[in-house]
């Protein structure tokens, strides 16, 4: 019984230390920024925190400018997933297939994941500018006139879902070859043998086989895409006007530009909340694909 | 014993040496200085601090951060008490924010040849806040015009231009005249464009609206009535000498090089360097870029002149445009130059405000003027006064220009002091969003600035009207009201 007891002191001197850490650290910050999202905190001009209970929340879901990066950041995130995932499987399928200089292509597409989106973002600049830019120097020589690539709202946002695509393809790539190569070899075999044509054997074994990663590597996408901000800082500064202000770029400027830290912290609670929603809503879906191809 | 004494006596008067030549004596002393990225102004601050560390015996370590993270980096760390910064480097339309955090100036410090040498614009209004100096000037600043001799003093040129305007070919004295000396410039088969401008967002695009509008409603019988109504603090941004300045600020993109509104100030300096415009509106930085990097073409064609003005300011109190026979010059006093400021967590006051004398030295400040990308500009008499010290750069004619359309600048009776208030980027948050829209064409110059106007108005409501229009008054030298 006392040697019981004893243990139980023991397991509890391990545990405590480790959970209060974890509650200072993680658990305190975020109870905090919530308490701060119910009060109006200005550090400039500084004013006295009050509460305003649901006021902050209320102003940002009657605010345009919250729609408008919502709709903006959902337009990049989707557009860009979308053609990451059909490259990325597919790119995925001719490095597995042994094409010719597969292995130069296989350390070649992955660069672009290791750069530095600002960077990227740079040299994206140059590459997108109006005048001095290659990719107007195209469209002249082609007999298309100058596309003011990042002063206009709709090329604006293609030039970011490019950027976007250009980087994160190759995350997709890697996970879907990984994930090609542990398929095993027999059921492919199999339906040689059988001479089912590579197109049914794509859609009927591989595809399904491949679900379920599919559903996690577009997951992460999705989750990271709604995080972009580095790339759009550089590139438009969020504009013009607020035309490509994504939500962590509005969050960013309310509270590092405005300091307006109530509003800031109601806005990343509503961020939470809407990437929450978002990926459970996705989860359920997919899981209920998966259930069905398989 | 006499022959250990004698040694050891030297010896000891060896080790004290050092000692004796610390004047003050900061040995064993720190000083964290913190500004923009260099070379511009950090590098001027690096000098500084050589000089400094042989003359006290104590070190200065300079941290430098990209311009966009200054602001929230200083704020953050003086608010929270952090001791982090002994200097900072800022820009006066950050002082009404910092100020509650920054030390007093020492008495000391506030007299003498050396402060009476500053000119009275940077000592009295900018580097004040509510009656207390808060911030040292280490660079002055202003918009200016600059231009090309060898365009303006070409007799063909010169031909041409009166023949097609009805007038001399000369500095612009009105932005009217700006408008045609922009177009008779520009040529793109000749790949030469009439004026360079920023117009990106994030790229100080503001700073070049607000040089514009001060000739149109910096009223002189209404003193500090440009941004805001000084009796009632209502958003004066949607006058009509306001859409004046935005129509033709916008107008220009016409005779801009190809893509102007990816243009920021740091492109519109190599457009004028390199002899791609005719002419451009900058800080003093584009006279010395084309004189040092211009090439032998640009030798001895550096020309500055004062920002154009008006006959014509509109009056907020009548409701109507004054008309004025004489020209009205509102030199705007961009961005107003890099201050130094000693916060006051700091721990090492004296020691840092020994550092913020030595960098404002006039010896050092003169050294640093004529250093390349150092980005200090004159903020002197003696600045102003000394053309040889610029000769290395320039011609005795650029220099006498150069120079002389600052002293002007800042001598003028109507010079239109830059936003400061508490709350700053608030309330150009707002300013760059409605800008880059109009200026895009997504939607008209008067409804851009009925939509900022109604923010301002909004942010003013929010952060205390009377104590905004307190501030306000106090940014623009006037008397509190009873």
């Amino acid at each position: 019984m006392s040697a019981g007891l004893s243990q139980d002191r023991i397991k509890h001197a391990f545990l405590w230390p480790a959970f209060l850490l974890v509650l200072a650290i993680s658990l305190f910050p975020l109870i905090y920024a919530l308490i701060v999202s119910f009060q109006s905190v200005r550090l400039v001009p500084p004013l006295p925190p009050r509460f305003v209970g649901f006021d902050n929340y209320a102003e940002i879901l009657q605010s345009a400018r919250f729609w408008g990066s919502m709709r903006v950041t959902a337009t990049i995130t989707l557009a860009s997933v979308a053609l990451q995932y059909v490259l990325g499987f597919a790119l995925a399928l001719a490095l597995h297939h042994n094409v010719p200089g597969a292995s130069l292509y296989r350390v070649t597409f992955l660069l672009p994941m290791f750069l530095a989106p600002v960077g990227v973002a740079l040299i994206a600049r140059m590459i997108f500018h109006p005048f001095l830019g290659p990719v107007n120097d195209l469209f002249t020589t082609l007999g298309f006139g100058h596309v003011e690539f990042l002063t206009r709202a709709g090329p604006a946002i293609a030039v970011l879902v490019t950027i976007e695509v250009w980087q994160w393809t190759p995350f997709v790539t890697l996970l879907m070859l990984a994930g090609l190569q542990s398929l095993p070899h027999e059921v492919f075999e199999a339906a040689k043998v059988d001479d089912i044509s590579p197109w049914r054997r794509f859609w009927d074994i591989t595809f399904p086989m491949l679900l379920p990663l599919s559903v996690a590597v577009v997951f992460i996408r999705l989750v990271e895409g709604f995080k972009v901000i580095d790339t759009v800082f550089v590139l438009t500064g969020g504009g013009p006007g607020t035309a490509t202000e994504t939500l962590t770029l509005f969050a960013y400027n309310e509270g590092f530009k405005k300091f307006n830290l109530g509003m800031t912290s109601a806005l990343s609670f509503t961020f939470l909340f809407v990437v929450i929603v978002f990926g459970t809503i996705y989860l359920a879906l997919a899981q209920r694909l998966v259930r069905r191809v398989t | 014993m006499n022959r250990l004494t004698i040694p050891a006596a030297a010896l000891a008067a060896l080790a004290a040496a050092p000692a004796l030549a610390c004047e003050p004596d900061f040995t064993g002393v720190t000083l964290t200085v913190s500004t923009q990225n260099g070379p511009a102004i950090a590098s001027a601050l690096q000098a500084a601090g050589r000089s400094w560390s042989e003359r006290t015996c104590g070190t200065v370590n300079v941290v430098e951060f990209p311009f966009g993270e200054l602001y929230p980096k200083f704020l953050t760390a003086m608010s929270q008490q952090t001791g982090d910064f002994d200097v900072i480097g800022f820009v006066p339309a950050w002082l009404p924010d910092f100020a509650p955090f920054l030390a007093t100036a020492p008495e000391t410090f506030t007299q003498g040849e050396d402060w009476e040498d500053i000119h009275p614009v940077y000592r009295e209004r900018l580097m004040v806040w509510e009656g207390e100096v808060k911030s040292v000037t280490m660079d002055g600043d202003m918009h200016m015009l600059n231009l090309r001799a060898d365009l303006l003093e070409d007799p063909e040129e010169q031909a041409a231009f009166e023949e097609r305007y009805g007038y001399p070919l000369a500095a612009p004295t009105t932005w009217a005249e700006y408008r045609d000396h922009a177009e008779f410039f520009t040529r793109p088969d000749e790949g030469l464009y009439g004026t360079a401008e920023a117009y990106r967002r994030g790229g100080q695009q503001f700073w070049y609206f607000f040089s514009r509008a001060a000739s149109y409603t910096n009223h002189p019988d209404n003193p500090g009535s440009m941004f805001f109504d000084p009796e009632t603090m209502d958003a004066q941004i949607n006058n009509p000498g306001w859409l004046r300045a935005l129509e033709e600020y916008k107008a220009a993109l016409e005779f801009n090089p190809p893509g102007a509104l990816n243009n920021g100030s740091g492109d519109v300096r190599p457009l004028y360097a390199g002899g791609t415009v005719a002419m451009n509106i900058d800080w003093a930085d584009s006279g010395v870029l084309r004189a040092t990097e211009g090439g032998p073409e640009a030798e001895g064609t550096v020309r500055t002149a004062m920002l154009p003005g008006s006959t014509e300011i509109w009056n907020h109190v009548t409701g109507e445009w004054d008309s004025f026979d004489e020209v009205i010059h509102s030199p705007f006093l961009a961005f107003g130059g890099w201050q130094l400021g000693v916060p006051a967590d700091s721990r090492n006051q004296e020691a840092a405000w020994d550092f913020v004398a030595e960098v404002v030295s006039p010896e050092v400040s003169s050294a640093a003027l004529v250093t390349a990308n150092s980005g200090v500009n004159p903020y002197r008499f003696s600045h102003y006064a000394d053309t040889q010290n610029w000769s290395a750069i320039f011609t005795e004619e650029e220099a006498a220009s150069y120079l002389g359309a600052q002293r002007a600048s800042l001598d003028a009776p109507n010079v239109a002091l830059d936003l400061r208030l508490p709350g700053f980027f608030s309330y150009t948050e707002v300013l760059e969003i409605e800008l880059s829209k109009a200026l895009a064409g997504e939607v008209e110059p008067q409804a851009a600035l009925d939509a900022i106007a109604a923010e301002w108005n909004r942010l003013t409501d929010e952060f205390g009207r009377d104590s905004q229009l307190a501030a306000y008054r106090a940014s623009v030298g006037l008397d509190p009201i009873e």
